[in-house]
């Protein structure tokens, strides 16, 4: 690459496309969260989707290709979406689900035409819409960055000004109408933002995978944390790194599409949270699983030597590991297992593969229930069976 | 409360009401009128428009006709009288925040807009904590909790509110002994400072010692009074369709009742009774 053509780049485009890709990575982070606490993933797919035929139209009537003109036409299209699906639910009987799916793809089909039909009409000015399917962020113009980041402002603010009414409307929103708070109110402002957070993605993802931008930062953030407010902010750290990455990367690679590049690279965040996050990662529940089938696997040997030592009635009596097979588990478990108790002391090794319990094994399997009592007659389980006299007299066998 | 309008008025009074899903009407000209001061329970089968009772009570459902009074009025300008504990399962509990704040939601309806909770409503979340036993898991994460620990969180969110009406989803359900004695005891507090309970409950041999006054509901209302007026053997073969058995009602209709029921034949699989 040339050099001077870098310095360029980086002095005006790359700085215009990373700025964008912040601001749609935390608008979508932040109103993402909400979607996805609520169960409301899919209601992003449908909104980004139903937001096509807007700018088509928006186009056609105005015959105008400057971003507020078009994204007013998104945002009023994709608000339209939103409204129907909700009164299609409330006064049908189709479910959520196939609302969604019908508003879709409907509204997908009905903008891929306009698209096409803006495209047959030419006219070289008229061939850039098609970028807002998957996205071009070295498009963006600082105008543009400027409605983003107007858009931002009133998702972060609103959402700092109903701070705890969106808590308690994703919780338990039957509680919320109870308290007296305007849920339906609520409920329109929570799914405004979020059309309003798609449409400032819009130019950078495109309407086919802007989704992702909503569903996955929303989605590692929730694996690393336990809190809303950390979850918030989480979402929109993932979602800028996401956007800003992804942005760049794609502006610096000719031919290569932003809103694949972003979702890729968010897919990524994603899986890394799911395997390795903390207590929800599946990476610590498998380490969690093992030990605890460890920790099984201990006890019922613990468990069969202390039945064959009191079985022989005496701690000395070395008992080989081929007996302990008996539990079902294989040989090298049983080998494994032996080893980790010898060193926590629980059994000890008496010849080459001869293993008794020690006291404090058997103490930890058969606890004293009462120790006054043991005290008052001496009858521990250990007391019990390493009694010398009991020893003695089983002795010569 | 310091201004009481209308202190005549009942705490609440349903009139008339009919809720339909499409055609199918799940409650059916309810009528039910509660004094204050009382701890009513709502006993019927499964299907018998309990939980939908209490929801349009809520203002939650809109019925297909007649009307709810709360203290004499519309539910909706007694916001601040009236409060909710809804079935555990009506909440996702992986939601991420913890036994405190979800408590201190209950403090939200009157803290009006842009104001948070602060010290003072923290202070009265742990109190209502304390009188459900949970202070101490305050901090728990809430998909950690049990399903009794589940119940108190949210009878604490709605003590918190400190309200005359408390409406109630089967508070007792996955509670052990221990828990539930400790819910009763603090329901009849509740009464004796002059709240009104009502709770829906499915346990019918505690109704008696449980609860003053009961509403047998059968998508109609079969009767609603004092229990040991209304909470006879009559009354419940009507409300579960004479195939429940006998012994929780009242002496004098018992032994009628069992009668008529042996003469009925095995078909009633025996009693639950002791």
């Amino acid at each position: 690459m040339a050099l001077p053509l870098f310095d360029l780049a980086l002095d005006y485009t790359l700085r215009t496309v990373a700025l964008g890709a912040m601001l749609l990575g935390l608008s979508s982070g932040v109103i993402g969260t909400y979607a996805v606490l609520r169960r409301q993933s899919l209601l992003g797919d449908a909104m980004s989707h139903a937001a096509l035929p807007g700018i088509a139209l928006a186009f056609l009537l105005t015959q105008s290709k400057e971003a507020p003109i078009l994204l007013s036409g998104a945002l009023a299209a994709g608000w339209l979406g939103a409204l129907l699906v909700s009164a299609i639910t409330r006064t049908t009987r189709v479910k959520l689900d196939s609302a969604l799916g019908l508003i879709l793809s409907v509204f997908f089909g009905f903008g891929l035409m306009l698209l096409t039909f803006i495209q047959q009409q030419a006219g070289a000015s008229q061939a850039g819409l098609d970028r807002f399917l998957f996205g071009q962020a070295a498009s963006l113009m600082q105008r543009d960055v400027a409605v983003m980041g107007g858009g931002t402002t009133i998702v972060l603010l609103t959402v700092l000004l109903y701070w705890k009414e969106f808590k308690l409307l994703a919780f338990d929103p039957d509680f919320a109408r109870v308290l007296g708070l305007r849920v339906r109110f609520l409920e329109s402002l929570l799914t405004s933002l979020l059309v309003l957070a798609i449409v400032v993605g819009l130019q950078t993802v495109g309407v086919v995978l802007m989704s992702a931008m909503v569903v996955a930062p929303a989605a590692a953030a929730r694996q690393w944390t336990d809190r809303l407010g950390v979850m918030v902010v989480l979402g929109a750290l993932f979602g800028i790194l996401a956007g800003t990455s992804g942005a760049l990367l794609s502006s610096l690679t000719p031919r290569l599409p932003t809103g694949p590049t972003i979702v890729l690279v968010v897919t990524g965040m994603v899986i890394v949270s799911l395997l390795l996050a903390p207590n929800r990662g599946l990476v610590w529940t498998w380490a969690r699983a093992r030990a605890r089938a460890g920790q099984v696997q201990a006890d019922t040997i613990l468990h069969h030597l202390a039945a064959l030592a009191e079985h022989h009635d005496s701690l000395e009596y070395g008992h080989p590991s081929a007996v302990l097979r008996t539990t079902g588990l294989s040989p090298q478990q049983v080998d494994h297992t032996l080893r980790v108790l010898e060193s926590t002391g629980l059994v000890r090794r008496i010849d080459q593969d001869r293993w008794a319990i020690t006291p404090a094994g058997l103490i930890r399997v058969r606890p004293p229930l009462h120790a006054a009592e043991i005290e008052k007659t001496g009858d521990s389980p250990a007391h019990r069976v390493a009694n010398p006299a009991n020893t003695a007299r089983e002795g010569p066998r | 409360m310091a201004d009481r309008p209308n202190v005549q008025a009942p705490a609440v009074d349903v009139q008339d009401l009919t809720v339909a899903y499409r055609e199918q009407p799940v409650l059916w000209d309810i009528d039910m009128t509660v004094p204050p001061g009382v701890l009513l329970a709502i006993v019927g089968p499964n299907g018998a428009g309990k939980t939908t009772l209490l929801k349009a009570i809520l203002g939650l459902i809109r019925p297909v006709a007649g009307r709810v009074l709360i203290f004499g009025q519309p539910v909706e300008h007694q916001r601040h009288r009236i409060s909710y504990v809804p079935q555990r399962g009506s909440v996702d509990w992986d939601f991420p925040t913890n036994v405190l704040d979800v408590v201190m939601m209950g403090t939200y309806g009157e803290l009006g807009w842009l104001r948070r909770p602060g010290r003072r409503e923290r202070e009265r979340a742990l109190a209502a904590l304390d009188q459900v036993g949970m202070r101490e898991l305050s901090d728990r994460q809430i998909s950690q909790l049990s399903g009794g620990q589940q119940q108190r969180v949210f009878l604490a969110r709605a003590l918190v509110q400190n309200v005359d009406v408390y409406l109630m989803d089967e508070p007792f359900q996955g509670v052990d002994a221990l828990t539930e004695r400790a819910i009763v005891a603090l329901l009849q507090h509740l009464r004796s400072q002059g709240k009104t309970v009502i709770a829906v409950h499915h346990d019918l041999q505690t109704v008696r010692e449980y609860f003053d006054w009961i509403m047998l509901l059968n998508v109609r209302r079969i009767a609603c009074g004092p229990v040991d007026q209304v909470f006879t053997e009559q009354n419940l073969r009507l409300t579960y369709g004479g195939r429940l058995a006998t012994g929780f009602a009242r002496e004098t209709d018992t032994t009628a009742a069992l009668a008529s029921l042996t003469r009925k034949g095995d078909d009633t699989n025996g009693s639950p009774a002791l």
